[in-house]
């Protein structure tokens, strides 16, 4: 860090209050030459050097930070709460094709039925309280989530039993395989001799935190709080970075301000004409990690209660087709949204599961013709203003989005131009989020645009149960929350979602997603667009090793939860 | 001792319809906030039935009690003091929250009002027993940072002292990097260095009305006869304008004052977004946005009850320093 010397410090004050004088007595002008000669240190993000490096991170909180590590609420726990001070099992990584990696566990095993998990843990790992870490803190945490259904997020249903200090045995009522991401990706696991005494984990911000990740809290303030090393890590030599500090910033302008100023170390916001921004300041890279696919959500089920045009599979087809997508890249991504495909799987890390090579992406240009044709067949026929019907009925909806989110606002007019050539008319229609998120929850919409988000694991399981199965929709009106948003209900799906969920054997997986995607390429319930970008900045002055596109070790955003310890673990001070 | 007694029973009315206000407004806005915290969840991770569940069972959202009991429960929990739990900060309680921000902003928005108000009125009064001088010609100039939009001037002026000439902080209410909270000189400096932009943008914003008003009740005030009988007495210029054309001048200024500084607690939202002040406004904000029903309650309350002690304190203050105020009743 850098210390003003106090001179320093006072010069700057008095420069800073002849500005006020001047500002107040309104002759702004006469006192503008005085400033420009006082450099603004503005406290700095930290040094590179190796005995005391630190790093600052902007997750994306805003106004003021309350005190919560409690790392069974993934929704309100500090970010760092997870991944950095508690680690799970195995670590998913979600941004390229790979393994999970061992992490409190060395290995697992089901037996055939998938109702008993067997998992083994690493050997020599201690708490940051110095007390070691044992299989017996394993079951402990399972058992505890069990026994109390409000922080049992994923419908875990397991009782866990250490059988020894290394190995622990999860028994399940029925078959689990679909539980193990969640098991051993997803789960925090918290010391037995500091929980135990716990009242009530579902109250408790649990502000001293005992974990077994690369660094452990220091300091908490309501507007930053900062982690130091572990010392005693188990992982040898890691992490290297001495200091993290979290700060809160309220707005994009003034993130994107305090990154160019050397305050921000790691941040990920989508900030406008990066690489204007980034051009002079040869310490700041960025890396794109498009994992997010947006697309038009369509109410598509009658049956359940959805009205409008969108009901019909070959109005769903037709938009598919009729969508110059280059150009909404162009105009409302950025150029920096990758290819979505069709299955809405991502095409890089996922082409192993796509069935069939020809919809590992979707056109990149409108068919147009195609999409006449669709449309033609189906009975909606042009009249006289161009815009299509059928019974009666124009080919007219409206689209969905949240005000304020520009690149969104942009895509819904673009494709209003590029409808409007085969005789669909949309109509965009921009809410608050509140009301939005409630439309699209309770079925209450005709189009929304919307993205799909990252699953458990880069198993299509969780995009597609969680999507797709009937399981997870509901009528209009009441709430899929689960996620089933485009009240898509196909038995075919149901079933082979079933079968992928009973085995853990991915030729037969592979199989049965195949029958999915048959399924839903002909349904569209969900159109994709294109998988939008995920955009981190870097500030590579004080730490390097930072993910990039060629070498993605782990999803680089901040607000990704694991990830964060990964990155940070890896990370070496700048020389 | 009548007018008081009706005055109080007037603000206990007030206050009774403001806090069903607070608690019924809400409720009507779309969406739940288990909904809610479920997407944004499920843009991180995945989402299941179970997950739904657990968050119900984790906020205590009974969607199935009546609106009516909710209302009971919320009356008897405010005579209690206790303001529930928030549930985007979970498990936060709502008054620690309003303790954490709330002096942030009365320490801003409140020092940039009394500093405006106190340069706008002095300004004034010169502005309006000098007719004629340079400073009437100031007079145009701040009304005009007071018509540009306040959000603006503030980006623009944080652009130039922040960004360009980099003298003053981008963000934040201190220096989060080498200070830590206490009453140690330097965290207390580097408050008062982030505090000094914001609080010229507040100035400057607000400063026209005061000058405008203060300037214009000065000239009105000096055309009284007592002036001239004051300055056909022989006595000093100085007292004439102070203690005799002041001092009547400013009491419409003071009734505007104490109104707002009932609104300093409201009206901080823009000034903290844009200097990512960490103030009650961008709790408010960040409430708003989570429908994190128990937080806009608490801060709701917190506005409601500094208004209505505002405008108490102006109808006391006004019956001692204006005898005609309660001749009447």
């Amino acid at each position: 860090m850098k210390v003003l010397r106090p001179g320093r410090r006072a010069r700057r004050r008095t420069v800073a209050l002849a500005a006020i004088a001047c500002s107040t007595a309104l002759v702004l002008a006469a006192c503008s030459s005085g400033g420009s000669s006082t450099q603004n240190t503005g406290g700095g993000g930290g040094t590179g050097n190796a005995k005391n490096s630190s790093i600052t991170i902007f997750n994306g909180s805003t106004g003021t930070i309350t005190e919560n590590f409690n790392p069974f609420m993934s929704g309100t726990a500090l970010q760092p709460t997870l991944g950095v001070i508690y680690e799970p099992l195995y670590y998913y990584n979600l941004a390229e094709k790979s393994d999970p990696q061992p992490l409190l566990a060395t290995g697992y095993k089901w037996n055939d039925k998938g109702t008993e998990l067997t998992i083994t843990t690493r050997e020599g790992v201690k708490w940051s309280d110095g007390q070691p870490f044992t299989a017996k803190d394993v079951a402990f945490t399972f058992n505890l989530i069990n026994k109390t259904p409000a922080l049992n997020t994923t419908g875990l249903a397991a009782t866990a039993k250490a059988v020894d200090d290394t190995h622990a045995v999860l028994t399940f009522k029925e078959n689990s395989f679909t539980q193990e991401p969640s098991v051993l990706g997803n789960q925090a696991i918290v010391p037995e001799h500091i929980w135990k005494d716990i009242k009530d984990p579902t109250k408790d911000p649990n502000v001293k935190p005992v974990g077994t990740g690369p660094y452990q809290l220091k300091s908490f303030s309501a507007q930053s709080y900062s982690l130091e090393k572990n010392p005693s890590y188990w992982e040898s030599g890691k992490p290297q970075i001495q200091e993290i500090r979290y700060i809160a910033l309220d707005s994009a302008d003034a993130a994107s301000a305090a990154l160019t100023a050397g305050q921000v170390d790691w941040m990920s916001s989508y900030l406008p004409g990066l690489d204007q921004l980034l051009k002079g300041h040869k310490e700041l890279s960025y890396v794109n990690t498009p994992a997010l696919t947006t697309s038009i959500f369509t109410c598509s089920s009658t049956e359940l209660g959805c009205k409008g045009p969108q009901t019909d599979p070959a109005v769903r087809q037709a938009m598919y087709y009729a969508m110059d997508r280059t150009q909404l890249n162009k105009l409302a991504g950025g150029g920096f949204a990758g290819e979505a495909s069709p299955t809405l799987l991502l095409p890089d890390r996922d082409k192993d599961w796509i069935a069939d090579s020809a919809n590992v992406t979707a056109p990149q240009t409108a068919d147009t013709a195609k999409a006449n044709a669709l449309l033609d067949a189906a009975g909606w026929t042009k009249g006289s203003d161009g815009i299509r019907e059928k019974d009666g009925q124009k080919l007219s909806m409206t689209i969905q989005t949240v005000t304020g989110w520009s690149d969104y606002i942009s895509i819904n007019d673009t494709l209003k131009q590029q409808f409007k050539a085969v005789g669909i008319d949309l109509k965009p229609t921009q809410l608050a989020w509140n009301e939005w998120n409630a439309n699209e929850t309770q079925g209450k919409y005709q189009l929304s645009l919307d993205s799909i988000g990252l699953g458990a694991s880069s198993n299509p399981y969780f995009t597609y149960q969680g999507k797709y199965n009937s399981a997870n929709t509901a009528k209009v009106g009441d709430s899929a929350a689960a996620g089933n948003f485009a009240r898509y209900k196909n038995a075919t799906v149901d079933a082979a979602l079933e079968a992928a969920g009973a085995t853990n054997d991915e030729a037969t997986q592979k199989a049965e997603y195949a029958k999915v995607q048959t399924e839903i390429i002909k349904d569209m319930p969900y159109v994709p667009i294109y998988i939008n970008s995920t955009l981190t900045e870097f500030n590579n002055s004080r730490a390097t090793g930072w993910p990039t596109d060629d070498d993605k070790y782990a999803f680089a955003a901040t607000w990704k939860a694991w990830d964060n310890g990964i990155v940070l673990k890896n990370l070496t001070p700048a020389k | 001792m009548k007018t008081l007694a009706r005055r109080i029973g007037f603000y206990v009315i007030a206050f009774w319809a403001a806090v069903s206000l607070n608690f019924l407004i809400p409720r009507l806005m779309p969406g739940n906030p288990v909904d809610i915290m479920l997407s944004k969840l499920a843009q991180h991770g995945p989402v299941t039935p179970a997950t739904r569940h657990s968050i119900e069972l984790l906020l205590g959202a009974d969607s199935s009690q009546s609106l009516w009991s909710q209302y009971v429960s919320y009356l008897g929990q405010l005579v209690h003091g206790d303001l529930g739990v928030s549930v985007s900060l979970y498990p936060t309680p709502v008054s620690t929250v309003i303790a954490q921000t709330l002096p942030w902003t009365i320490g801003l928005i409140g020092i940039s009002t009394v500093i405006s108000f106190v340069l706008g009125v002095g300004l004034g009064t010169f502005a309006g027993w000098k007719r004629g001088s340079w400073l009437d010609s100031l007079i145009p100039v701040t009304t005009m940072f007071q018509s540009i939009p306040y959000f603006w001037l503030a980006l623009i002026l944080l652009y130039l002292f922040g960004s360009v000439w980099m003298i003053s902080p981008l963000n934040g209410g201190y220096d989060v990097y080498t200070t830590s909270p206490g009453w140690n000189a330097p965290f207390v400096g580097s408050v008062i260095s982030h505090g000094i932009l914001p609080a010229a943008t507040i100035v400057v914003s607000s400063i026209g009305g005061w000058m405008l008003g203060m300037r214009n009740m000065m000239v009105s005030t000096l055309a009284e006869d007592y002036i001239v009988t004051a300055e056909a007495k022989g006595l000093r210029p100085g007292r004439i304008m102070r203690t005799y054309a002041a001092r009547n001048a400013v009491l419409p200024s003071v009734a505007g004052f104490a109104i707002s500084l009932g609104f300093v607690v409201a009206g901080s939202i823009v000034t903290e977004a844009v200097f990512s002040y960490p103030g009650i406004g961008s709790a408010l904000l960040n409430a708003v946005n989570a429908n994190d029903y128990a937080l806009m309650q608490g801060i709701f309350l917190v506005i409601t009850l500094s208004v209505l002690g505002a405008n108490l304190l102006v109808d006391l203050l006004y019956a001692v320093i204006d005898p005609r105020t309660r001749q009447r009743g």
